[in-house]
Formats: structure tokens, C-alpha cells, sequence
């Protein structure tokens, strides 16, 4: 019986230790270039279609209810005319080591077998405590059960729950689409090969600045832009170890055209 | 084998359709909902998702798309990966197409004007009614000797939809087709063919370019072809089979597109044709340019010294130099203008000069440079460059010249200078028949509506305008049936040609626009040589066709020449700079209008998701604002979100402040496309819409409204104001949010800045 206990154990221990994802067959992880990035925000109203997000108005807007899973932030940087522009798409970082995760009291966020966070709406009961320990500010909650003026919710897509009040969500990779290409390839008797997975930010992103595979294919996209000398992760001094990998954009900051005659 | 993700292409429109048929508002009996499944459509299986190829219309460029659709109702709007335009990408606008379509207030069947013009009070009737009305109209019209007072008021009308219009209005007798879009590039058109000699729009190659000077194309929302440009544009930076190339952006607000580029060189309103010229003239004194006529274009260029050009455009002598410099020695370079030079009283002059800018550096007809398109279009329609303008409908209806005006979407009442007084001008016209889906400022003065399908409900296509070097024609076809009772516009032509009788009966040789779009393409096929050398049979390549979402040959791409000559641009060569109404002393700001990213010309202020979509520069949502440079909010004692009065020798508007460093001090701008009187929920009463207090100048040369051609000044108001922006701090307060490597070293391995 012991032993048991033991391996089980070990098995939850195992979740919390970074690193442990070699052991499972997919690593999803989006590489998003900021050099590409142009800061269109084509990305935000294609998640919007895919994931049934609400729209909530002005009144709600302001009281930071928006529900956007993923944002564009611009930075603006120096007086004129100096200034510099700066934007980055931030969406979940699927975090290896989620501070999310070690916070619900009732295990409604957790980490999947493919290192996905992952949201159980059914398991949430609203504390509300995910959100306040998310490093990136990127989790969303349903204050009320918010509808769509017909015939508006004709458009809404059925593969993917419509949350109700009370729920807290957030960007989930378009774990949907993930299912369908697993399933897909399962009854094809194969892997997911590169490219069968394509999230909703990625595939209407018109600079391509958003890759998305997986890390564990060393042939993949993903995998070879990991490995670029401009990668980082976002706040990675946290130690939260993110699945999302950033390549930085290449600008000469705070440098007027005065010196840039060269 | 990306393409693989989507399971299959469906080619028959006719299968979603009729699905959609049997679920979708129009027929509902109880119990209907089971019946197909005992004999299930082939194809579709409850529960997985469909993808039909069609047409997106939400702006001009015409990308290829693909919807999805499950169980009859259209899903989600994604980029066909299959389409040279597209190549599977979507903008803000195409993607939230959807919500046009399921758009709650829509007009939802034939109305009749009950109450007063423009009181928006309407009764349903039949369409047998409303076609009978317009015929009636039509008839009483043509009696009198009259037909060629009937108007036509519509933006370009892609492919054999346009032809259609055009045959009903020829044999009806009429030859008054007036094409309006506010951004509808007459100016570009009209100094291409002046400069250049080519009707099409030219491809310009962002892609494969080194070094993109750009005078305000803000194609990373609006300008041109923004999927297209787009995805050039990605590919330039680090696409890799280049190196990275470089891009500056000149304009005196720091938009999206400048965002984005390496160096923003605001020069003053106006003068950006100075500019050009001044750049030129670098480049043709330092003998980079080799032609035989030489000679003729150092004179021509002459007056544009560096002293007098860096006086006119306050932008360095120095820099100027350098950026002509780097313009002519990287290889190929390219300069592109956009509304921030043809936005002007002068706009035709402005881009004549980038044509002329980009001659001397010999980027005309290379790779990464500017590539003519094909004119024949597969014999489709050419673009009108030249064609009557709005103002002359406007004149022609004050002068109670227009007997019956025909109007489909493009909302001049609201999308015209308050000056022009558009809407005062079609109180004139004793009937109006408007086709729009919604109901806008300008429906609401029609006297009858009948309503159109949107690109989902119908069928259509579009010779892509501009195409990418070799020509493109994307089909649309109807992915869901209609959600409301409203018709295809071609049906509508149809109908009424049919009931007219006479020469517009003849002209109308099918039933159905689809037929009539079906028969079009088989004359293409039987003329084409490609097309026809594709398949066997008409049928197979139509079949084809439909699900790849159109025709378009690569290898079809060929090399022309392209060339400037300083005879054919002498006149439209020009010293001075654009003019601006209002006295500087008394009006001390320039006023640029711009087009937003989700709204365009106010047409996606009905889309909700548009409206919370935050703007990618200031973040605000639901709102217009205006956008001020700190020293000069400082020195108007206002702050952000402050309420202001925007006043112009014109009129005044309102709206909040928003305090931006990346706009000249002398120099406010207001985005386009809010404040609505009519539009729907979304849309109506909110913001402050700049056009509103604009002069009514044109370029008389094209009959384009000169956005940027008025100075205005700011006090202000004590309301309190509710903008609501969606950042939180415009500084990184050093948390190395974005990090960034030195342009030098991209490759070096680089720390954290």
C-alpha cells in the first residue's frame, strides 16, 4: 500500500518540477517573432471568433472586464521626435512552473499531459486566486453570464464551451484544434507532424510573426527558432518557465536621427 | 503539407447552401430540422466543419478567404492559403466579416419610406412590390425622355457584378455610373496611368525590397492591400533570402505602419512631394541616375534644392541627404505613397513625385521594386481611373438633375466633408432606391430599400486590383443562406432589367446572377488559354475553380517595363506645397483625418468586435479621440482624456484628448469612422467624426477630397471626458517587456538592453 502511496507520490512531485515534460510525447510551444510583429492585432479578433469571447462594452472596458486572451501591448518610448513604438502580443505562457496552478483550491487549473495549463470550467468555483497570482495578467473572468444579440450568437463556434458567471478563463492554445489534429492523427496511426496545428493567432497573423508546434519534434519550426540567438522569455528572471518563446525585435532604441546618419 | 489542415476544400456552393436552407431564419417549419438527416447531405457529417473558398469584401484588396462552416452557419473567416493574395492570412476587418453578417441590425427585408425623409420610419413590403415600385419609377422616367437622369451611386463593383451594373445602366440609357469609396485610390490610379501609362494598380514588391521608403502608406491597416503588404513586409524583415531590410516611414503622425519602421521622419503636412523631389534631385545630381534624358531631369528637378526643401518640409538637410543616399546605393529600393501624400489639395502631384522618385533610382519593373499588372484582367472589368467623381453627383442632384438615384454602400451622407453637404444635395433628388444591407445615413434618405446580400448570402467575383504581378480573380459564392429576406444584387439588377423590358431586358440574358457569373466565366474559359488548357471540361474547371477559390496563374506573371518621362509629369510637377484652409494665425493646427485599422471609412463601426478591439496605437476603445503632442496639449492646458473643442473655419466637433509624442506639435489627427447619427446600436452616438468639419477640396484633376486640407484650433471644454484606454503604462518601467537586439548585431548574440 505504501509503495503505492509512494509512487503517486512521486508521480504529483514529478508535475511540479520543471523539466518533467520530456517524458511526454508533445511540448506545445508558440515562438512569436517581435521583428515580424506589426502590431495589426489581426490575432485579437481571430481568438475572438475561435474562443466565444464576449464583447462587454465600454462601461466594462474600463473597469479592466475586457476579455481579450490575447492583447497587443505598445510601449512608447522617448519625446518627439525621437520616439520609438514598441509592440508585443502577450496571450497565457503556458507556464511549465504556473504560479496559477499552485494556487486553486480546487484543482480547476492544472497542467495537461501535453504541458498545457489547462482551465476545467467545470471545476471552477470563482476564488478568483489564479488571476491574482498570473505573472502576465492574462486571465479573464466571466462577472456575469454575458449574451449575444441575436442573431449574433449563430456565429458562436461550437467546438468550444460558452463560459457561464462565475467562471475564470484564459488562453487555452486552442486546445480544440489540438484535439482535432491528435484525433486525426491517431486514426491515421501517426504523430502530429508539424504544421497540423495551427492556433486561431497564428493562422490569421499576416507578418507570420506567430509559430506554433512542438518542441519535443527537434525537425520542427518551433524547435529551430528556439534557437535563435534573439530568443527570450517573457520575465524569465520569475523562473515561471514559459511556453511561449519570444524573439526579440531588432531596433535601435532611443537613438535619434541625428546619430543615425552614420 | 501545411495545407493538409484543411480536411478538404468543397467546391459546390450549392451543398452549404441548401444546408443552410433547411437551418438557417428563412424557412423553420417544426420538425423541418429532421427530415435531412434521413437522407444526409453528402459531405456533411453533424458536428465537423466545412470550408468553402470565397471572397472577402470587407475592403477593396480582395483576399481569398475560407469559412468555415457547421450545421448552416458560417463559423469563422479565416485566409485561403491557396490564394496569392491572401496566402491564408486575414486582417481585423476580413475576420470580423462575420459579425456583418449576423449584424442584429441589419435591414432584414424590402422597406418603404413611411414618414418624413431620413425620419427612419419604414414599412415592410414584398419584393414583388419593391421591384414593381422601381420599375414603375424607371418607366415614368424613360417616358418622359429622361433615362440619362438616373444615377448610379456605388463603390467599384469587382468583376462580372460591375459588368452586370453597367450593362443595366447602358440599356436602360444611362450613362451616369458614379464610383465613390472614401478610400477608393482614383488619386493613384490617375497618376499612375499620368506617369507611368498603366491603368491597374502596380504590385509593389515589399517583400523582396532592401530598403522601403514610405510616404504615408499605413499598409499595416488600411492602406492598399493590408494582408498582402502585410505579409510582404514580414518576409522583408526577416524572411531571410534578403537580409533584413530596411524601412522608413515618412508622415507627420507616427502611425501604425511608422510603429513599425526604422527611422519616422515627420515632415511637415503637405510638403511630402517636396520631399520626394528634393530626394530625386539628390539622386539625379549624384549621377546614380544613367538615362538619356538626364539632362531634361536636372532641370525639371531644379527648384527642389536641399536649402528650399529642407526649409518647406523642416526636415534636416542632412537627413535628407543621407536618405537619399541609402534610397539609391541599397539595391532595389523602393518608395511607396500612400494617403499621408494623396490625402492632399495637391494628392495627384504627391504621388507622381514618388513615381518619379522611384524612376531615378531605377526601381521600376525589378524585383522588390514596383511591377506593372496586367490591364486585360482576363477581358474583366478594368478599373475606371478617370470616370465622373461624387462631387459631379452632388452638383448634378442641387441642380435637380437626378431623377432617380440608385445607392449601394458606400454612405456618402457620411462618408463626404460636412462642406460638400451631401445629404442636403440627395434631399433634392425626388427618388432613391437604396441596395444597402444596412441602415446607414444615406439609406435613410432613400424612399425604398432592397436590401442586398452580403458576401456570404452571394455570388460574385473580383479581378484583384492590385494583383501580385500576375492577375487574380477570387470567386465569391453564397456559404450560407441568406439570414434575412434580402436578395443578391445582381438579382436585383435582373429583376428590374427584366421588368424595365426594352434594351435592359436584353442585356439581361440569364435568370439568376448565378447563371449569369457561371456563363460570364465560361466565355473566360473558352478565351483563356490557360484556363482552358487546365481541365477538359468547363464543368470540371469550374467545379475546380469554386474550391480553390478562384483563378490565378503565377507563370502567367510577365516582365513590362515600366518608366517616367519628365514630359508625361511636368505638369503634375509642382513647387509648392499642399494648401490648407483656415488663416495660421487664427487656425494654428494642421488637422489630419485618418483611417483607422478596425473602421476604415466608418464601415466596421457596426461590428462589435471592431468597436472593443483597442486601437493599436492609443489602446482606446468604443471612442474616437484626437491626438495632440504633449508640448502642445501643455501649452493648451489640456491633459489626457480631457475634453476638447476641435474647431475648423468649417465647424466644430468634440471629442477627447489623447496625448501622443508621435505627432508634430503643430499637427492634430482624429481617426475616421465614428459618430454615427445612424448605423445601428453599435455604432450610433459615440466620438466625433473629423470629416465633419473638413472643406469640401478636391483634387480637380480626380474629384477626390483632400482629407488633410484644413488647419484647426483647440480649446477646452469643461464636460468631463470618458475615454477609455485599455493600457495601463505607455513605459516598460524597465521590465524588459519587449527586448530588442541592435539593428548592427541581429545575428550577435545579444543580452537584455
Amino acid at each position: 500500500m505504501s509503495g503505492i502511496l509512494t509512487k503517486l507520490k512521486d508521480k504529483l512531485q514529478s508535475y511540479r518540477v520543471p523539466g518533467y515534460r520530456t517524458k511526454f510525447e508533445y511540448k506545445w510551444t508558440m515562438v512569436v517573432d517581435l521583428d515580424r510583429c506589426n502590431g495589426c492585432e489581426a490575432c485579437v479578433v481571430a481568438c475572438y471568433a475561435e474562443n466565444n469571447l464576449p464583447v462587454v462594452g465600454k462601461r466594462d472596458c474600463d473597469i479592466s472586464r475586457r476579455f481579450s486572451w490575447i492583447r497587443i501591448e505598445r510601449y512608447i518610448e522617448g519625446e518627439y521626435p525621437d520616439v520609438k513604438v514598441k509592440f508585443i502580443p502577450i496571450m497565457c505562457q503556458h507556464c511549465d512552473a504556473a504560479p496559477c496552478e499552485l494556487g486553486c483550491p480546487v484543482y480547476a487549473t492544472y497542467h495537461n499531459q501535453d504541458g498545457l495549463n489547462v482551465q476545467v470550467y467545470n471545476r471552477c468555483v470563482g476564488t478568483f486566486t489564479c488571476a491574482t497570482y498570473c505573472t502576465y495578467d492574462v486571465r479573464r473572468f466571466n462577472w456575469f453570464t454575458y449574451k449575444w444579440d441575436s442573431p449574433l450568437e449563430q456565429q458562436l463556434n461550437p467546438d468550444v464551451t460558452v463560459r457561464e458567471m462565475g467562471v475564470m478563463e484564459k488562453c487555452t492554445f486552442c486546445i480544440q484544434r489540438i484535439r482535432v489534429a491528435k484525433d486525426t492523427a491517431k486514426d491515421e496511426g501517426r504523430k502530429v507532424t508539424d504544421g497540423d496545428v495551427q492556433t486561431a493567432c497564428m493562422q490569421s497573423c499576416p507578418t507570420d510573426a506567430i509559430t506554433f508546434g512542438d518542441l519535443n519534434d527537434p525537425n520542427s519550426k518551433v524547435s529551430k527558432l528556439a534557437k535563435s540567438p534573439r530568443r527570450y522569455r517573457l520575465l524569465e528572471e520569475l523562473n515561471t518557465d514559459p511556453s511561449v518563446i519570444y524573439l526579440k525585435r531588432v531596433m535601435d532604441e532611443k537613438k535619434g536621427h541625428g546619430s543615425s546618419h552614420g | 503539407m501545411k495545407r493538409r489542415y484543411f480536411l478538404k476544400f468543397i467546391g459546390a456552393g450549392g451543398i452549404g447552401t441548401g444546408l443552410g436552407m433547411l437551418f438557417g431564419q428563412a424557412i423553420k417549419p417544426p420538425g423541418a430540422k429532421l427530415i435531412p438527416y434521413l437522407i444526409p447531405p453528402e459531405d456533411v457529417i453533424p458536428g465537423l466543419a466545412n470550408y468553402y473558398a470565397s471572397l472577402c469584401t470587407q475592403c477593396p484588396a480582395g483576399c481569398g478567404v475560407l469559412v468555415k462552416i457547421m450545421d448552416g452557419r458560417a463559423k469563422k473567416v479565416e485566409g485561403n492559403p491557396l490564394h496569392p493574395v491572401s496566402g491564408g492570412k486575414l486582417c481585423v476587418r476580413g475576420q470580423a466579416g462575420l459579425q456583418a453578417l449576423y449584424n442584429p441590425d441589419r435591414v432584414q427585408g424590402p422597406m418603404r419610406r413611411k414618414g418624413a425623409r431620413g425620419s427612419t420610419s419604414f414599412e415592410p413590403i414584398s419584393w414583388e412590390e419593391a421591384i414593381g415600385e422601381v420599375t414603375t419609377r424607371l418607366n415614368d422616367l424613360s417616358a418622359k425622355g429622361e433615362s440619362d437622369k438616373l444615377y448610379f451611386l456605388t463603390p467599384e463593383l469587382g468583376g462580372h457584378l460591375g459588368k452586370l451594373a453597367d450593362d443595366f445602366m447602358a440599356g436602360y440609357g444611362s450613362s451616369n455610373t458614379i464610383k465613390y469609396d472614401l478610400f477608393d485610390y482614383r488619386n493613384l490610379r490617375y497618376a499612375n496611368r499620368a506617369s507611368m501609362g498603366i491603368k491597374a494598380i502596380p504590385h509593389y514588391d515589399i517583400e523582396n525590397t532592401k530598403y522601403l521608403l514610405s510616404f504615408g502608406a499605413d499598409f499595416a491597416s488600411t492602406w492598399l492591400s493590408p494582408v498582402g503588404m502585410s505579409r510582404g513586409y514580414g518576409e522583408m524583415r526577416q524572411g531571410g533570402h534578403t537580409g533584413r531590410g530596411k524601412f522608413v516611414q515618412v508622415e507627420p503622425r507616427l502611425s501604425l505602419t511608422a510603429a513599425n519602421a526604422d527611422e519616422w521622419v515627420p515632415a511637415k503636412p503637405g510638403t511630402e512631394a517636396v520631399l520626394a523631389l528634393a530626394i530625386a534631385k539628390e539622386i539625379v545630381d549624384s549621377g546614380h541616375y544613367k538615362g538619356s534624358d538626364l539632362k531634361t531631369w536636372k532641370k525639371l528637378l531644379s527648384p527642389f534644392g536641399l536649402s528650399y526643401a529642407s526649409e518647406v518640409t523642416d526636415v534636416d538637410k542632412k537627413r535628407i541627404r543621407h536618405i537619399a543616399k541609402e534610397f539609391m546605393s541599397t539595391r532595389p529600393s523602393l518608395a511607396v505613397g500612400g494617403e499621408g501624400i494623396s490625402g492632399y489639395s495637391n494628392g495627384v502631384s504627391g504621388l507622381v513625385a514618388v513615381n518619379i522618385l522611384n524612376h531615378v533610382a531605377g526601381n521600376l519593373g525589378i524585383k522588390g521594386g514596383v511591377q506593372a499588372n496586367s490591364n486585360d484582367l482576363f477581358g474583366g472589368n478594368d478599373a475606371d481611373t478617370v470616370g465622373a467623381g461624387i462631387q459631379t453627383l452632388i452638383n448634378a442632384a442641387k441642380e435637380s438633375k437626378v431623377g432617380l438615384l440608385f445607392h449601394y454602400n458606400n454612405n456618402p451622407a457620411f462618408t463626404t466633408p460636412g462642406s460638400a453637404k451631401a445629404a442636403d444635395a440627395l434631399k433634392n433628388v425626388p427618388f432613391i432606391v437604396s441596395f444597402s444591407s444596412f441602415l446607414d445615413e444615406t439609406t435613410a434618405l432613400s424612399d425604398i430599400i432592397l436590401p442586398s446580400h452580403t458576401s456570404f448570402e452571394d455570388w460574385g467575383d473580383d479581378f484583384t486590383n492590385p494583383a501580385p504581378g500576375f492577375q487574380v480573380a477570387t470567386i465569391m459564392q453564397p456559404v450560407v443562406s441568406s439570414v434575412y429576406k434580402t436578395r443578391s444584387l445582381g438579382d436585383i439588377f435582373i429583376g428590374i432589367g427584366k421588368a424595365v423590358g426594352g434594351t435592359a431586358k436584353a442585356k439581361m440574358p440569364n435568370d439568376t446572377f448565378a447563371t449569369h457569373l457561371k456563363a460570364s466565366w465560361k466565355r473566360l474559359y473558352a478565351k483563356d488559354k490557360g484556363m482552358s488548357a487546365s481541365s477538359f471540361t468547363f464543368e470540371t474547371f469550374w467545379r475546380e475553380t469554386l474550391a480553390r477559390g478562384g483563378w490565378w496563374n503565377e507563370k502567367s506573371a510577365k516582365k513590362r517595363k515600366l518608366s517616367v518621362s519628365t514630359r508625361s509629369v511636368a505638369r503634375h510637377v509642382s513647387k509648392e506645397p499642399a494648401k490648407f484652409e483656415g488663416e495660421s494665425s487664427k487656425y494654428p493646427l494642421y488637422l489630419l483625418p485618418y483611417a483607422q485599422a478596425g473602421h476604415l471609412d466608418g464601415r466596421g463601426a457596426n461590428i462589435p468586435w471592431l468597436q472593443e478591439l483597442p486601437d493599436p496605437i492609443t489602446s482606446v476603445v468604443w471612442d474616437s479621440w484626437v491626438e495632440i503632442n504633449p508640448k502642445t496639449a501643455k501649452r493648451l492646458g489640456v491633459k489626457m482624456g480631457d475634453m476638447a473643442e476641435i474647431e475648423s473655419p468649417f465647424g466644430k466637433v468634440l471629442s477627447p484628448v489623447y496625448v501622443y509624442e508621435g505627432i508634430r506639435p503643430d499637427t492634430v489627427a482624429i481617426p475616421i469612422g465614428q459618430v454615427h447619427k445612424l448605423y445601428g446600436r453599435y455604432a450610433e452616438k459615440r466620438g466625433a467624426n473629423p470629416l465633419e468639419i473638413l472643406p469640401s477640396t478636391v483634387d480637380t484633376r480626380t474629384e477626390v477630397y483632400a482629407l488633410n486640407s484644413t488647419r484647426v484650433r483647440i480649446a477646452k471644454v469643461s464636460r468631463p471626458g470618458d475615454l477609455v484606454k485599455m493600457d495601463v503604462y505607455t513605459d516598460e518601467l524597465g521590465r524588459g517587456i519587449v527586448q530588442t537586439v541592435p539593428t548592427g548585431g541581429q545575428f550577435k548574440k545579444s543580452s537584455h538592453h
